[in-house]
């Protein structure tokens, strides 16, 4: 629908959308946010003033000196007008229609993320495009711009109903809380990490070994943490009483809401089960995950980044961690919390939430592949046969995707430590080389699957429900 | 050195601010114990000391304070000894004997033992005066080779065994033990306060042909299936409805015809085998047969699973031409 047509029938009709996009409640709290967003800047643009940076204006504008904080000003400005302008023309719609997400803007956003094949692309080629850029990325006022459209971005998308409903749902307001934290912390890691790899470049050491002043612990730490508790303290009693708890219907053995979400830090779980089999991605995996992270002090030999920030120094180890906790975590975390609805199937962050949606999902196994692929009928123990008599048949069944599994986790290390990993294998030894590498393989395995699922409905590599082992 | 700024903090005493700044001195003389002479640092020790104590403890004084300490922790003090020691001995003599309240320095001071107490009091006096050790206790005669010379034989074993504290012990774990086990009783309630697992669901003619009942499912967790979907044969059974991925309950979408769970999208035909999502294997079906009453009876109590072949078993169908 025509936002501009939805709004002239609110105004027309009353309430008779019962989703409707724009509300005068809404425009009036949207003011506050952006209220927010000019004092936001308007330090920024007092901070900048100190810093006393200039710029050259472009020959057509006049070519003369300008400081920046005058754009940072005139951008403060324009949000303290367009505040004004929703608190007081919150009730006329119709005046604020160009502070309200395009249509078209809303299709090409759900086009992109309403779909799990084309998200993943998404974030891990943002993934890729934060390490290439990530000097650029990480100067403060890049940081700052990115900050500002990531909040305008919000703004704007809060003038959609389903928007509304997805993002100030009581249980996800934290999640959108934490996107800003972790989109802060890792800018700050690079901020800190290009600092050091500049100086090291230069031949200086890091900044961390010249600033090594010690602090005693009384006051100093102590006064910091007792400040950060009241602080947290704070915010939860504010939290609790500003947002009530997301509580449900009684629970009830043959009714499962829908759709059924895990808590929000146990979401990639809960998306890595959609590929893998229960016992696999509930019980194998997470421990995998947490014994391998306690291996990595043991599998790592690289002595650099000891205390202090660097990527230059750690490329592999930061690349690999950052891959399993950006696009593999906290990416499935915003997929399962924005982007799953009804049925589990994916929806647009502006699509609606409808539970006859229809995805075709049809799966199919690889030894399925494989022996229709040679034109041949699964094979099948005969009717009522005993144990003995089924397996051999269940395992010839399977033969390839045990093949499969043992190639990928036996055969490739090898081919790893002769090719690609040489350096490691030799300074790891064959034993820690190992253990590494099925480690590294095993989260590869997570976005592989998912791959195949998404190309080639790809179920299981071994499906044998018989004995409840799906790999 | 000016006497006036150094019995500042002493004679005025009780604000936060100087129990920083004592502490703060305290560490100070960590610190410097090894710096150079200097007789200038010691004065803008004193200088920095005396502001905070001026006022009283406002938190700004606590941090200026703590900020103080910080510098003369930095800067290569100290301590002239001689002149800063007898300087300050002094006044805190006198505000010991004239002030009616025990000030924090006092206090301070009857902690840490005299010469602590007097370094905390006057910054400038930061001199490492280390109270002797007390000596190191020498172990006693008989500590020193005491070997246990018993040689434990059998019948000193049994001895030991049999001993009061050993039966009493004892005794006292065999009694937690059967009470442990007594637990075990719970496993088996008197009453089960359960719905029968048998029960009766009315004539076959209530489910035609095609269509899926949801009527059990609240109360007894089976959808009642009337298809010909399965093998072409016309039957009347009952799926269970728990998902086979991780068991949450799918619901019967009439217009899709299928049934789709909500947690991991799993996908189920009508007929209860799995086609689209994660689930490994199709519903379960439970037991079904026609009662001596003309009504289909459903039995929870077994299951028949499809992939173990037990769908050919004639108690997990009943024929669909009874509807």
């Amino acid at each position: 629908m025509n936002s501009l047509s939805l709004i002239t029938s609110c105004l027309t009709l009353g309430s008779t959308d019962p989703h409707p996009n724009v509300t005068p409640s809404v425009l009036y709290g949207l003011g506050w946010l952006y209220l927010i967003l000019f004092a936001m800047n308007a330090v920024w643009t007092w901070k900048s003033y100190h810093r006393g940076r200039h710029f050259r204006l472009p020959e057509f504008l006049g070519g003369m000196d300008m400081p920046n904080a005058a754009v940072w000003a005139m951008y403060s400005i324009a949000l303290l007008l367009v505040s004004v302008t929703h608190l007081t023309c919150a009730s006329v719609p119709e005046a604020l229609r160009w502070f309200v997400m395009p249509d078209f803007a809303k299709s090409a956003i759900d086009f992109v993320v309403a779909d799990a094949r084309r998200y993943f692309a998404v974030t891990t080629f943002g993934f890729i495009g934060m390490l290439l850029l990530r000097n650029w990325l990480a100067k403060p006022n890049v940081g700052w711009v990115l900050l500002n459209l990531s909040l305008l971005f919000l703004c704007v998308s809060l003038t959609d109903w389903d928007f509304r409903q997805i993002v100030g749902k009581p249980d996800n307001v934290p999640i959108v809380a934490m996107l800003f934290i972790v989109g802060f912390f890792t800018w700050l890691f690079f901020y800190r990490a290009n600092e050091n790899d500049r100086r090291s470049a230069l031949g200086k050491g890091p900044i961390e070994a010249e600033n090594n002043e010690k602090v005693l612990t009384w006051p100093d730490l102590v006064y910091t943490e007792m400040i950060c508790m009241i602080a947290v303290t704070a915010l939860l009693i504010l939290w609790g009483i500003a947002l009530q708890a997301p509580l449900e219907e009684p629970a009830s053995a043959v009714k499962t809401p829908n759709p059924s979400k895990a808590p929000w830090y146990f979401l990639g779980l809960q998306e890595m089960l959609v590929y893998y089999d229960p016992w696999l991605a509930g019980v194998v995996f997470p421990s995998v995950i947490l014994g391998g992270m306690m291996a990595i002090p043991y599998i790592d030999f690289n002595k650099l980044g000891n205390g202090y920030y660097t990527f230059n120094e750690r490329k592999f180890a930061i690349t690999t961690f950052m891959f399993g906790f950006l696009p593999l975590w906290v990416g499935m975390i915003i997929l399962g919390t924005f982007l799953r609805g009804p049925n589990w199937n994916v929806f647009g962050i502006y699509e609606f939430w409808d539970v006859h949606k229809l995805e075709a999902l049809n799966n199919v196994n690889l030894s399925e592949y494989f022996w229709y692929g040679i034109g041949r009928p699964l094979p099948m123990a005969p009717a009522g046969a005993d144990f003995w008599t089924q397996a051999p048949y269940i395992l010839l069944r399977e033969f390839v995707g045990f093949v499969a599994i043992g190639v990928y986790l036996g055969v490739l290390p090898m081919v790893m430590a002769m090719t690609v990993f040489k350096k490691f294998f030799l300074r790891m030894g064959f034993l820690r080389f190992m253990v590494f590498s099925n480690l590294v393989l095993m989260m590869a395995a997570l976005p592989l699957k998912m791959v195949l699922r998404w190309a080639v409905n790809l179920k299981y590599f071994i499906a044998i429900p018989e004995w409840f082992f799906n790999v | 050195m000016p006497p006036k700024p150094k019995a500042a903090p002493a004679a005025k005493p009780g604000s936060t601010g100087d129990i920083l700044a004592a502490i703060r001195a305290q560490g100070a003389k960590g610190g410097a114990a090894g710096a150079p002479v200097e007789s200038t640092a010691p004065k803008a020790v004193v200088a920095s000391m005396a502001a905070p104590a001026a006022k009283s403890g406002s938190t700004s004084d606590i941090l200026a304070a703590i900020r103080a300490g910080k510098g003369s922790a930095a800067a290569p003090t100290v301590a002239a000894e001689a002149p800063a020691a007898k300087a300050a001995v002094k006044p805190v003599a006198a505000a010991t004997s004239g002030g009616a309240k025990l000030s924090v320095e006092e206090m301070l001071k009857a902690v840490r033992g005299e010469t602590a107490g007097t370094a905390a009091a006057v910054p400038a006096l930061a001199v490492p005066v280390k109270p002797a050790l007390p000596p190191m206790p020498v172990k006693p005669p008989s500590a020193k080779e005491k070997k246990i010379t018993v040689e434990l034989g059998r019948r000193s074993l049994l001895v030991i065994c049999l001993s009061p504290l050993v039966l009493a012990f004892a005794s006292m774990a065999g009694a937690a033990l059967l009470w442990l086990l007594n637990l075990a009783r719970f496993m088996f309630p008197n009453v089960l306060v359960e719905p029968p697992t048998k029960f009766k669901i009315g004539p076959a003619s209530d489910y035609p042909l095609g269509g899926v009942s949801t009527k059990w499912l609240a109360a007894r967790g089976v959808w009642i299936v009337h298809t010909d979907q399965y093998k072409g044969q016309n039957l009347i059974y009952a799926l269970a409805s728990v998902c086979t991925h991780l068991g949450c309950t799918p619901n019967w979408l009439e217009g899709e015809q299928k049934y789709k769970c909500p947690c991991h999208g799993s996908g189920f035909y009508i007929n209860g085998i799995n086609f689209e999502g994660p689930a490994p294997r199709p519903l379960e079906r439970v037991g079904i047969k026609l009662a001596s009453d003309g009504q289909l009876e459903v039995d929870k109590s077994v299951k028949f699973q499809e992939e173990m072949g037990q769908w050919e078993d004639v108690n997990s169908f009943v024929d669909g031409a009874l509807a």
